[in-house]
């Protein structure tokens, strides 16, 4: 039984689901705990002298790349990658 | 576009005797760029302040706390006023209206004291109300201890067990009732731990009041709302004063500010007992009319010079930063706020704001990508373009108006309107009663995947294209075809983003002189990019040995050969894998599109297919009035959210794809250069 769901690809379209998920939701927290460092002190140093907000706000931002990675490995085990095909 | 306007090193010289007037010339004008005269020379010393600049503080600093106690502060201007009225008026608004500004300022801050504390004093009083006692029998005894609190129980027998001679009063005999216990003074220690045994609390009379302590409280309280009553007619003068001077008084800041702004000026110039000089820097363009208007306005005088190339150059090793005025048309201005946001570009530097102006609404469309949405950002902005008329924020409304008629293009494309139209469509042919509860008549039609026949009577309008199951417009976002699609379409924009920011780079290090940098950095990161992505196309098309593939393959060889040959040497080919990074961060044009797309989907499906269905008993017979009122709330709070949430995601996301992918291109290293800021003032409260 579990033979057959895994020749019509039932099960393990469920475990890409899964991976694909847990990809992009890891990688979310990677980037989370990347920023709450830099967060916090850019906003230490923005209270400070407020005309680093530009350069403040991209460093903030250079860890969101971690989570589009994530996300890229989703994309391609959701839509790319098809070994039933 | 793209460059700074152009600048000339400037010199003014001539006699003391003319300072005044060319101050005056140089301050309407608005023009000159001064460089302060740093002290280097030995014979020059720091010019002396001209007229009477230390009346001028005087005047600001009372002005100053006149707008702070008026709470005036800087706006964009109702009415204007000429000098001579300004002069005329000035005396009475720094004397005696001033003077009653400050006086009645000065009597409300008294009243707020005065009201705290009889209302604190009433608040401590309040335990005590029902004793009855007076309150100037509480305390000041020499041979009585009084002890005035509350207890939880009664203590009368406990303390006649301690001191024979007592004198209890009780308000009652509750839980935490009021008491006054006089006993003789060597008893009170002893009667002190026999009352805390019955969870004494102590509270400190006020002293100064007479009478009973009800009376006393209610007396407070009177008080403290009769000096409040007193100090509405005062904040309603200082409203007054202020509803009828505001302009007034803001235009006087604003020309004293411009006397004692000219008075100062010649501190920031080189000067000598008999003569002055003034350096600065000047849009190239206005020089000729600069020196004519100087030389006329100073009878001849005064000497105007401009420096040729090679001297200014010399100024600038020495360590003068020439001044950066971005040279944009009106529709890209707005954009300058992104790019000072960021750093103000050197003076050799490019000015990014063009690339800005095309790239940031384009992919705030992009990700956005709904008509109704688009529309509602358009009508908002244009509301709050009236209201909000400060420079900044009108920059930053011109900019979302922009980014939201790109949202609306988009929208078009992607056939959403508060999420996908197919879903409307649906919605309104009556097929409604397919919910949750209902019959499923099309069960795939309730997932993502909703097939081609989804688009109802709308239909789609664009060509088949091969490959694709149906016709691609309006392509539904969250179809499979249509994210692989905007995969391609998201790095396609990122290659052409970081590939202008390369050509860029290569320029800049150029404009400095740096072949090095330029040929063996900048140039193989840039052919990198082109061809990686030509290579990619490549594959696509016709497998690996497509002579796409080879041609670019080896063009990737060079170009990697050129950066181990750059100045970092083999440290070079980190930019490579920098450069895919950057590349998959375009990524997020998709994703977070996607994201928004799916939550007014979900809001649609919440409102149509859950909650309305739910609420009345399935749906096969319509909706029921209640059902369509809550399916209504359900849509407007979840799509109001997406909608905040659409402002807000698409902006940051471009602006991080501009600082981090593209300006990492070409600004670094250098940037960081001086607003060109003229010696002069824009009169805004001033008629000329």
């Amino acid at each position: 039984m579990v033979v057959e769901n895994i020749v019509d690809g039932g099960i393990l379209y469920g475990l890409i689901a899964v991976g694909a998920g847990l990809a992009t939701g890891l990688a979310g927290i990677g980037a989370g705990v990347g920023e709450q460092g830099i967060g916090a002190a850019v906003v230490g140093v923005v209270a400070e002298e407020p005309g680093f907000l530009g350069k403040g706000l991209f460093l903030m931002l250079l860890p969101e790349t971690l989570i589009i990675f994530g996300l890229a490995v989703s994309l391609i085990l959701m839509f790319a990658w098809t070994p039933f095909a | 576009m793209l460059r700074p306007v152009e600048m000339s090193r400037v010199v003014v010289a001539g006699s003391n005797k003319v300072i005044e007037p060319v101050i005056e010339k140089l301050h309407e004008l608005n023009l000159l760029h001064v460089v302060n005269y740093s002290g280097g020379d030995e014979s020059f010393e720091m010019g002396k302040p001209v007229g009477k600049s230390s009346e001028y503080a005087e005047q600001l600093i009372k002005l100053r706390s006149i707008e702070r106690y008026l709470e005036i502060t800087d706006k964009m201007p109702d009415k204007q006023f000429s000098t001579d009225q300004v002069i005329s008026q000035m005396g009475g608004i720094l004397g005696n209206l001033g003077d009653e500004v400050i006086a009645t300022a000065e009597r409300i801050s008294e009243i707020d004291n005065e009201v705290k504390i009889k209302q604190d004093q009433a608040k401590s009083l309040k335990p005590l109300a029902a004793l009855p006692v007076n309150l100037e029998l509480l305390y000041g005894y020499d041979s009585l201890a009084a002890f005035v609190g509350t207890v939880s129980s009664p203590v009368e027998a406990d303390v006649s067990k301690v001191s024979y001679v007592n004198e209890v009063f009780s308000s009652g005999s509750g839980a935490a009732t009021a008491v006054a216990v006089f006993v003789p003074v060597e008893k009170a220690g002893e009667v002190s731990a026999a009352l805390s045994e019955h969870g004494f609390s102590e509270i400190s009379v006020p002293r100064g009041l007479t009478g009973s302590i009800a009376g006393a409280i209610s007396a407070l309280e009177s008080d403290a709302k009769r000096l409040e009553g007193e100090k509405a007619p005062l904040q309603k003068k200082l409203k007054d004063i202020r509803a009828q001077h505001e302009d007034l008084i803001l235009a006087i800041d604003e020309h004293i500010s411009i006397q004692s702004q000219k008075a100062e000026s010649p501190l920031r110039f080189a000067s000598t007992e008999n003569a002055f000089v003034i350096d600065g820097w000047l849009p190239t363009d206005q020089f000729d009319m600069v020196k004519k208007e100087l030389e006329g306005a100073a009878g001849g005088r005064v000497q105007v010079e401009m420096l040729d190339g090679s001297e200014a150059e010399k100024f600038v090793e020495g360590g003068e930063d020439i001044p950066t005025k971005m040279n944009n048309p009106k529709v890209v201005r707005p954009f300058e706020l992104i790019t000072r946001l960021f750093a103000i570009p050197e003076y050799k530097e490019f000015d990014p704001t063009p690339l800005i102006f095309v790239f940031f609404p384009l992919m705030f469309g992009l990700i956005l990508g709904d008509v109704g949405y688009g529309i509602i950002i358009f009508v908002v902005m244009m509301m709050l373009r009236r209201k909000f008329r400060t420079p900044g924020w009108q920059s930053l409304i011109n900019i979302v108006l922009i980014s939201s008629i790109w949202a609306i293009i988009f929208g078009i494309l992607f056939g959403e309107f508060f999420g996908p139209l197919g879903l409307w469509a649906y919605i309104f042919s009556g097929a409604h009663h397919v919910g949750l509860l209902g019959t499923v008549a099309h069960p795939h039609a309730i997932g993502i995947d909703f097939g081609p026949e989804f688009y109802g009577p709308l239909g789609r309008i664009g060509p088949e294209i091969a490959g694709f199951a149906g016709p691609v417009f309006p392509m539904f976002r969250l179809e499979t075809a249509s994210v692989l699609v905007l995969i391609g379409i998201s790095l396609f924009i990122g290659v052409i983003h970081t590939g202008v920011g390369s050509i860029l780079g290569v320029k800049n290090e150029l404009a400095y002189g740096e072949k090095k940098h330029a040929y063996f950095e900048r140039l193989p990161v840039l052919l990198f990019q082109v061809f990686f992505v030509i290579g990619l196309l490549g594959m696509i098309l016709g497998g690996l040995t497509h002579p796409l593939v080879i041609l670019s393959a080896v063009v990737l060889v060079v170009s990697i050969g050129m950066m181990v040959k750059g100045p970092e040497g083999v440290m070079g080919v980190t930019h490579v894998p920098f450069f895919v990074s950057n590349l998959i961060s375009y990524l997020r044009l998709l994703a977070i599109g996607l994201a928004s797309v799916g939550v007014a989907f979900a809001a649609n499906q919440l409102a149509f297919y859950v909650a309305m269905p739910m609420l009345s008993g399935g749906g096969h017979d319509g909706f029921t009035t209640i059902a369509i009122v809550v399916g209504i709330v359900v849509l407007v709070t979840v799509h109001f959210i997406n909608l905040l949430l659409g402002i807000l995601s698409p902006f940051m996301h471009p602006l991080r794809l501009h600082y981090v992918e593209m300006f990492t291109k070409f600004y670094s290293g250098h940037g960081g250069g001086v607003e060109y800021s003229p010696f002069g003032r824009v009169r805004r409260f001033l008629r000329d």
